[in-house]
C-alpha cells in the first residue's frame, strides 16, 4: 500500500493535517487530521508498506503489543480508506 | 479592462458580465497589471452546469483569488459588513444565514451599516494588520461597494439554532473553519502552503468566533457587541 499522488502532509498552527493537491482535490473535502502516531505512519505509508511493515514502524516508537499496533494501524488504514487516499 | 482591488492593479477579460459588475472598480490612466487575469485560462468544460456568465463569474473569481495568495491575500466566502469603518465577516456553509445576518445588521444599525460584499470579500495582511476590501466578486445580488480598504475586526461562522449561543474559535479549530470558505483546492503545492500560512496568521491575528444563532434584530447586537469587544481586547 501506498500513499496516493496529491496528498500532503503539513502542520498549521501546531496540528498535523493531510491536504490534497491537484486532481486529487477535486473529490476531497477539507483536511484530515493525524496525531503523532499517524504521521508516522503516513511517512512510512508514502514510502509504501504493507501492514506487518507498519506495525513495525509503530512498535520501534511505542510502548504496544503487537497486537495493538496491528489494530490501530488497521484503524488508521480504514479511516484513509474513508477519504480514498491509498492505493494498493 | 484594468480595475483596482484590495490595493492592486488587476487586468480582467473584456466581457460585458465581468466588466458590468466591476464597473465599480475600473481604474483611471494604465497602470502595470499586479495580477492578470487570462480568458485563456478558463475552463467552461469544467463547470457544464453553469451558465456562460456564471461560469465566467466563477473562473475569473477564482484566478483573480488564487493571485491574491502572492500578495498576503485570500478570499473569504462571507457576507462583508462595514461599521463605523471596521469590517465585521460572517462565513459558513451555503444556507448558513450569512446574508440574513448582515440584513438584520442593517435593519438594526441602519445606514451605518454597509454591506460591502456578500460573497467574497478579499482579506489583506499588510504591515502587520489585517484588511477586508470589496471587489467585483460579490455574489448574485450583485450586493457590492468600493469602500477601499477596511480594518478587519472579527469574522463569524454562523450556524442556525434554536437559541443563541457565540463561542470563540482558537488556533487550528479556527483554521479548520476557515479553510472550506477559502481557495484551497489548488494544483501548486507552493499555492496551499500560501493558503496555510495566510490563514494560520489570521487565526492568530484576528478574533474568530462561531455563533449558533437565531434569525432576529438580538443576534445582530450580540454579534457585534461580542465582536467589537473582542477586537478591542487584542
Amino acid at each position: 500500500m501506498k500513499i496516493k499522488e496529491g496528498f500532503v502532509l503539513r502542520q498549521v498552527a501546531s496540528r498535523w493535517v493531510v491536504l490534497p493537491v491537484g486532481a486529487a482535490s477535486v473529490n476531497f473535502n477539507g483536511m484530515v487530521t493525524l496525531n503523532d502516531a499517524g504521521v508516522l505512519l503516513w511517512r512510512t505509508l508514502e514510502k509504501g508498506a504493507e501492514r506487518e511493515a507498519l506495525a513495525d514502524a509503530l512498535l520501534a516508537e511505542y510502548d504496544v503489543t503487537r497486537e495493538q499496533a496491528l489494530s490501530d494501524v488497521d484503524e488508521f488504514i480504514k479511516s484513509l480508506d474513508k477519504v480514498n487516499c491509498i492505493e494498493e | 479592462m484594468i480595475i483596482r482591488t484590495a490595493d492592486l492593479v488587476v487586468e480582467i477579460p473584456n466581457i460585458d458580465s465581468l466588466v458590468s459588475y466591476s464597473a465599480q472598480y475600473k481604474c483611471e490612466g494604465y497602470e502595470t497589471p499586479d495580477i492578470i487575469v487570462k480568458e485563456a485560462l478558463f475552463r467552461p468544460h469544467k463547470f457544464p452546469m453553469l451558465s456562460y456568465d456564471d461560469m465566467v463569474y466563477t473562473e475569473s473569481g477564482f484566478l483573480f483569488y488564487r493571485d491574491l495568495l502572492r500578495f498576503d491575500g485570500l478570499m473569504l466566502h462571507s457576507s462583508a459588513v462595514m461599521l463605523d469603518g471596521r469590517a465585521y465577516l460572517f462565513s459558513g456553509d451555503s444556507g448558513a444565514g450569512k446574508s440574513t445576518h448582515t440584513r438584520l445588521w442593517q435593519r438594526v444599525f441602519g445606514d451605518r451599516a454597509v454591506v460591502f460584499n456578500d460573497d467574497k470579500p478579499a482579506l489583506r495582511r499588510i504591515d502587520g494588520r489585517w484588511y477586508a476590501y470589496g471587489t467585483p466578486w460579490c455574489g448574485k445580488d450583485h450586493i457590492n461597494q468600493n469602500v477601499g480598504r477596511v480594518p478587519l475586526c472579527g469574522i463569524c461562522f454562523l450556524k442556525k439554532a434554536k437559541e443563541n449561543k457565540i463561542v470563540r474559535l482558537e488556533g487550528f479549530d479556527a483554521v479548520r473553519r476557515l479553510l472550506p470558505q477559502t481557495i484551497y483546492r489548488l494544483r501548486l503545492e507552493s499555492n496551499l502552503d500560501l493558503v496555510l500560512s495566510h490563514l494560520e496568521k489570521l487565526a492568530a491575528e484576528v478574533p474568530i468566533f462561531e455563533f449558533f444563532n437565531l434569525p432576529i434584530e438580538e443576534s445582530a447586537l450580540l454579534s457585534y457587541e461580542t465582536m467589537k469587544n473582542a477586537a478591542k481586547e487584542s
